[in-house]
């Protein structure tokens, strides 16, 4: 399995990455119609929202369909700090005068690339109305420290990430930002789903450990209203999966991946325990 | 008896004369007594004058308890050496007559070694406090001694004797309690159990002899929290997140009345709640026993049909609402009721406990290995155990399809049981079949049908229950529903009440045996109040909102232990409040410009960063200057904004105990005049800053009687009222800090700030009526109060005028996070620096 970002390691390499012919998409297991969805958006070029807690393929889901479109993927984790000018560009002094760099919106834009702004929430309030006229029927991006503004590839995709119920009070999208999406639901995928996603993930898994370690998971997420911000993960079943496939007894693997870091509240933690125990202690 | 000597005449005689029924007694004596010698009859002759002559009764007592004490004993003169050192004080009838009677009971079981030894310690606290010495002598021997012969006794009165040392208690307030607690909990319960009633003695006498008595709410829970085992209470917020995990629904957990004396305790449910005693043996018995009730709600052991079927087999008529008796159900099989119970109890139980196992993987198995692992100890009781866990055993084999691993003796007629479509109604025939060819010896014993019950089980029919309605329940209008509901839940309550008190429902027969449980019928009314108060009834406004305490002496937290009673302050004072303004006039204008100087109102853009949004261009110029210029200056040319938010809410919490109504040692008024001048100062600050703020009082007199007083709440508006009610802030009763932040913490939940600051004022160490003199005691729950406050986000600073406070504060507070104001007439205009200095 080789991915654009795969090929070489221990290199830095551009941020764009055009997909080449030979590699394959990375694996994702469709919960629904979120793919039929996607593409139809993307003929479109209809900007797409993400919904969805931590951990349930979101960002698996769009690296898959980005591969299927052959179109190259740029990645923008956003937090707190995160200005216009680092999606945009800025002005750096090189030798005795100043050049302007691209940020990686700017180039996604310019190149036709999907565009993923990750945990969008996070980032300043100013720097997400800077998207604004890249969402609607002008697809512009104004870049207002050199006084230019750009049309967008043809190509040129934007897809967020946000994850409702996440610091809902304090942190959340405007509506006017909200409304220029096509947005699809994610969740944790059901029973069936996850266990073939940990097979798949972590090859070998013995179909009832995964059975098991599902049916865990599905029990510890019962858990979420009582004072966990997150809860178990997919990705931390296949945490779970890989540490035991790593040679780890189930019960430690299970602590180690899917309690130990989601609370530090010792009683949330015994019941979570309790879970994994009554599930793997025969 | 014709060899009687003039002596034992003449002494013969003179007892006739005091008493002829102790005349005719001694003479019939004598035969026995003259084995012992001439001597010891003159000597014993004397004695009994002597007693009789001290009092008619006591002699009476003395000649009476002869024969028994001389034919166990074997010996006179020790015990008559003993009685008549009772004449050294008056009227000590009771006591000899309790000496005597209980004489050949500490001959026999404490042999010739321990007696003496009794004596001594009884008649010691004779000489003390006679009404200890006469309680002591009338306590059986065997209760004081506790299986453990005179080592049994000396550990009882040890501690007793350094009680009294140290306390002055006396052990007639101690001894039946310490009985009763040394029986239910151990030897080594006794010491922390009278030292904590000793402080509570200190408190108030009457308090503290209904702690002796084992009749108050506090000495319950004292004990309650000694028991060994897992403690429910503190653990039900595990249980009730495992109840849902496992059954995606929430149950109510209830405690119920158990108190120790009530033998072992068990989770029982009525068919909406369970009830959870205080302690449970160990954690793997309540996880299974709450699991087992909670499947027993949830899979149909009180479904109205099956009710209702067994009912009509049986030939009875199952009440249209309310809660329903077993008993009527149980009343034909008379005397022996208890065995078809049990029979009974371990159909249903395994049906549910297969029902569950479908729910909660490796619940049979743990249910097993527990059964193994707890084997019981009343050799009555075996059979039906064992029998238990066979039928497990079996069903786990079963449902594992592994028919070769069904124990031999597995009853085949328990197979349906283990089908998920099993009923209530299938389990009542099979146990009636069962019974019909039982072998099993029958039950009498309370004690042995209690332990008859695997871990985690318990008896089915201990309360009564309420039946639950089918799915084809008839839809009702939205309003009769609710109105409905209303009306079951106010039915509820009073159910509920019951159902407590009475520890449950049994049948007549069951309650004669168990008779002896409702002796503590006191004792569980008072668990019952400690039960219901938090509910939020009126009663529990009243006693306010419970808070834990913690105890460094034992290292953990007593639960429920402070109550704190919020209330508005009723005094007001306006004058006082525009004299104060007046007198301060001039330090709020400073303060007010202060921090109209320090208020940003604009975004401050930072200068000279190595990165940021925007060039700075004058450090741009500079240096692209200095580079032409040949010098290597660093990159330092960005400019960035910074938005400085002023998330902040601030509350002032205020000591408010008598000693903030002494005069200043310097003269010029109260320290309350400086205290109400700083509140007020502060609060005119808190306006111009434009924070959150808040500002509340406190005092208190004992752990159940925390005063807090709310001057102004974070969302009120700053008015003359509340201007007034600073201006009347007075000084009463003591300074319980711990449960005073604890409150206010609580307080803050409402409150979206970044940054919670909880400003304590106060001026002097925490303490109270109630803390024994035991200054550390006090200090350590307010250690653990800031803790817990900073666990929760909150900034606890204290502000002090006890310039004795650096030997205390930076304990409780930690360095830096308190200031001691060495002036006191400082204070109103310190106060609001100090926040303005904290919130920068």
């Amino acid at each position: 399995m080789t991915t654009a970002a795969k090929r070489v390691r221990g290199v830095e390499h551009d941020i764009l990455q055009m997909p080449q012919a030979s590699d394959v998409s990375p694996y994702y297991e469709p919960q629904g119609n979120e793919v039929a969805i996607f593409e139809a958006a993307y003929r479109k070029r209809l900007p797409i929202m993400l919904k969805g807690p931590t951990g349930c393929g979101k960002t698996r889901f769009l690296e898959h369909m980005a591969a299927e479109l052959k179109r190259p993927l740029v990645t923008v984790s956003c937090h707190e700090d995160l200005t216009s000018s680092d999606l945009v560009g800025r002005f750096l002094i090189e030798g005795a005068e100043t050049v302007w760099q691209d940020g990686p919106l700017t180039r996604a834009v310019k190149s036709g690339a999907i565009c993923y702004l990750d945990e969008i929430v996070e980032a300043r309030t100013d720097s997400t109305v800077v998207i604004h006229a890249l969402t609607d029927h002008r697809r512009k991006l104004s870049i207002e420290k050199k006084g230019q503004e750009i049309d967008a590839h043809e190509d040129f995709l934007l897809v967020i990430s946000y994850n409702p119920g996440y610091q809902t009070v304090l942190k959340d999208l405007k509506q006017s930002t909200k409304q220029r999406f096509i947005a699809i639901n994610f969740d944790f995928p059901n029973e069936e789903t996850e266990r073939k996603i940990i097979a798949n993930e972590v090859p070998g898994m013995s179909p009832d450990i995964v059975n098991k370690l599902v049916a865990a998971g599905r029990k510890a997420r019962l858990l979420k209203d009582h004072g966990l911000e997150e809860a178990t993960s997919t990705r931390a079943l296949v945490y779970a999966a890989n540490m035991m496939s790593a040679g780890l007894d189930p019960v430690t693997a299970c602590q180690v991946a899917m309690i130990n870091p989601l609370t530090d509240d010792i009683e949330l933690a015994e019941a979570m325990l309790e879970i994994i125990r009554a599930h793997f202690q025969a | 008896m014709t060899a009687q000597s003039g002596a034992t005449e003449k002494a013969l005689e003179s007892i006739a004369a005091l008493s002829g029924r102790s005349h005719r007694e001694a003479l019939a004596l004598l035969p026995d007594l003259q084995r012992h010698g001439a001597q010891t009859v003159e000597a014993w002759l004397t004695a009994a004058r002597r007693l009789l002559e001290y009092d008619i009764d006591a002699g009476g007592a003395f000649v009476q308890g002869t024969r028994e004490a001389e034919r166990i004993s074997e010996t006179v003169m020790p015990w008559t050496a003993q009685a008549l050192r009772f004449l050294q004080w008056p009227a000590a009838t009771a006591a000899i007559d309790g000496f005597m009677k209980n004489l050949p009971r500490a001959f026999g079981t404490l042999g010739h070694a321990g007696e003496p030894r009794w004596a001594e310690i009884g008649l010691r606290w004779y000489g003390r406090h006679a009404e200890s010495g006469r309680l002591y002598f009338n306590t059986p021997v065997l209760d004081l001694a506790g299986r453990q012969g005179i080592a049994g006794i000396e550990q009882l009165c040890d501690p007793a004797e350094e009680m009294f040392e140290r306390r002055k208690l006396m052990l007639a307030t101690y001894l039946p309690g310490a009985v009763r607690v040394r029986n239910l909990l151990g030897a080594q319960a006794i010491v922390p159990w009278a030292t904590r009633g000793a402080d509570i003695m200190q408190g108030g006498r009457v308090r503290g002899e209904a702690y002796f008595r084992l009749e108050s709410e506090e000495s319950l829970s004292a004990l309650i929290d000694h028991l060994p085992g897992f403690r429910m209470a503190d653990r039900n917020h595990l249980l009730g997140l495992l109840l849902e995990i496992w059954f995606e629904r929430r149950f109510d957990l209830k405690e119920s009345a158990w108190s120790p004396e009530k033998g072992r305790p068990f989770v029982e449910t009525d068919g909406r709640s369970l009830f959870l005693p205080a302690v449970m043996p160990d954690r793997e018995e309540a996880i299974l026993a709450v699991l087992h009730s909670a499947g027993r709600i949830s899979f149909g052991s009180f479904e109205r049909a099956a009710l209702d079927t067994i009912f009509r087999e049986t030939g009875l008529d199952l009440p249209d609402s309310g809660a329903i008796s077993w008993a009527p159900l149980y009343e034909r099989y008379g005397e022996d009721l208890l065995r078809f119970q049990l029979l009974f109890d371990l159909c249903d139980d395994l049906r549910i406990d297969c029902r569950i196992q479908r729910v909660v993987p490796n619940y049979l198995s743990r249910l097993h290995a527990a059964g193994v692992e707890h084997r019981v100890r009343l050799l009555d009781a075996r059979p039906y155990y064992e029998a238990a866990l066979i039928s497990v055993r079996g069903a786990l084999a079963l449902l594992r399809g592994d028919a070769a691993g069904v124990p031999a003796d597995f009853d085949p007629r328990l197979k349906p049981l283990l089908e998920p479509a099993a009923t209530l109604a299938d389990a009542f025939r099979i146990a009636n079949d069962l019974y019909a060819g039982s072998i099993l010896a029958p039950v009498i014993d309370a004690e042995v049908f209690r332990s008859a019950y695997l871990p985690g089980r318990a008896p089915n029919a201990a309360r009564a229950v309420h039946a639950q309605e089918g799915e084809d329940q008839p839809q009702q209008t939205k309003a009769g529903a609710d109105a409905d509901q209303e009306k079951s839940e106010g039915e509820d309550s009073q159910e509920d009440e019951q159902n407590a008190e009475s520890g449950g429902d049994q049948s007549a027969a069951q309650e004669k045996m168990v008779a002896s449980d409702s002796k503590s019928s006191g004792a569980s009314r008072q668990t019952l109040q400690r039960t219901q108060t938090p509910d939020g009834n009126e009663k529990g406004a009243e006693k306010g909102k419970p808070y834990p305490e913690w105890d460094y002496r034992e290292g953990r937290y007593k639960r429920n232990w402070c109550w704190v009673q919020e209330k508005p302050l009723a005094d007001s004072n306006a004058t006082e409040a525009d004299r104060l303004m007046a007198q301060y006039a001039m330090a709020l204008k400073r303060l007010k410009k202060a921090i109209q100087a320090q208020k940003p109102t604009r975004m401050a853009p930072k200068v000279r960063q190595f990165d940021g949004d925007d060039i700075d261009l004058n450090a741009a110029v500079t240096y692209a200057a200095e580079r032409i210029a040949g010098m290597s200056p660093e990159p330092s040319i960005y400019r960035r904004r910074e938005i400085r938010q002023r998330d902040v809410a601030v509350t002032l919490l205020a000591d408010m105990s008598t000693s903030i109504m002494q005069h200043l040692p310097e003269g010029g008024g109260r320290l309350v005049d400086r205290i109400r001048a700083g509140v007020l100062l502060f609060a005119e600050s808190m306006e111009e800053v434009g924070d959150a703020y808040s500002i509340a009082g406190f005092a208190s007199k004992y752990r159940d009687n925390v005063s807090y007083f709310t001057i102004k709440e974070f969302d009120q508006p700053y008015t003359p009222a509340v201007r007034s009610v600073i201006g009347g802030m007075s000084g009463r009763l003591a300074t319980r800090m711990g449960a005073a932040i604890r409150h206010a913490t609580a307080r803050f939940a409402g409150v979206q700030c970044g940054r919670r600051l909880l400003l304590l004022l106060s001026d002097g160490r925490p303490e109270d009526y109630d803390d024994g003199g035991d200054r550390r005691y006090l200090h350590e729950d307010t250690r653990m109060a800031v803790k817990e406050a900073v666990a929760c986000g909150i900034h606890p600073y204290c502000i002090t005028v006890d310039t004795m406070a650096n030997q205390y504060l930076p304990q409780i507070f930690g360095p830096g996070h308190y200031m001691v104001l060495d002036h006191i007439n400082s204070l109103p205009n310190k106060l609001p620096e100090i926040y303005l200095r904290l919130r920068r």
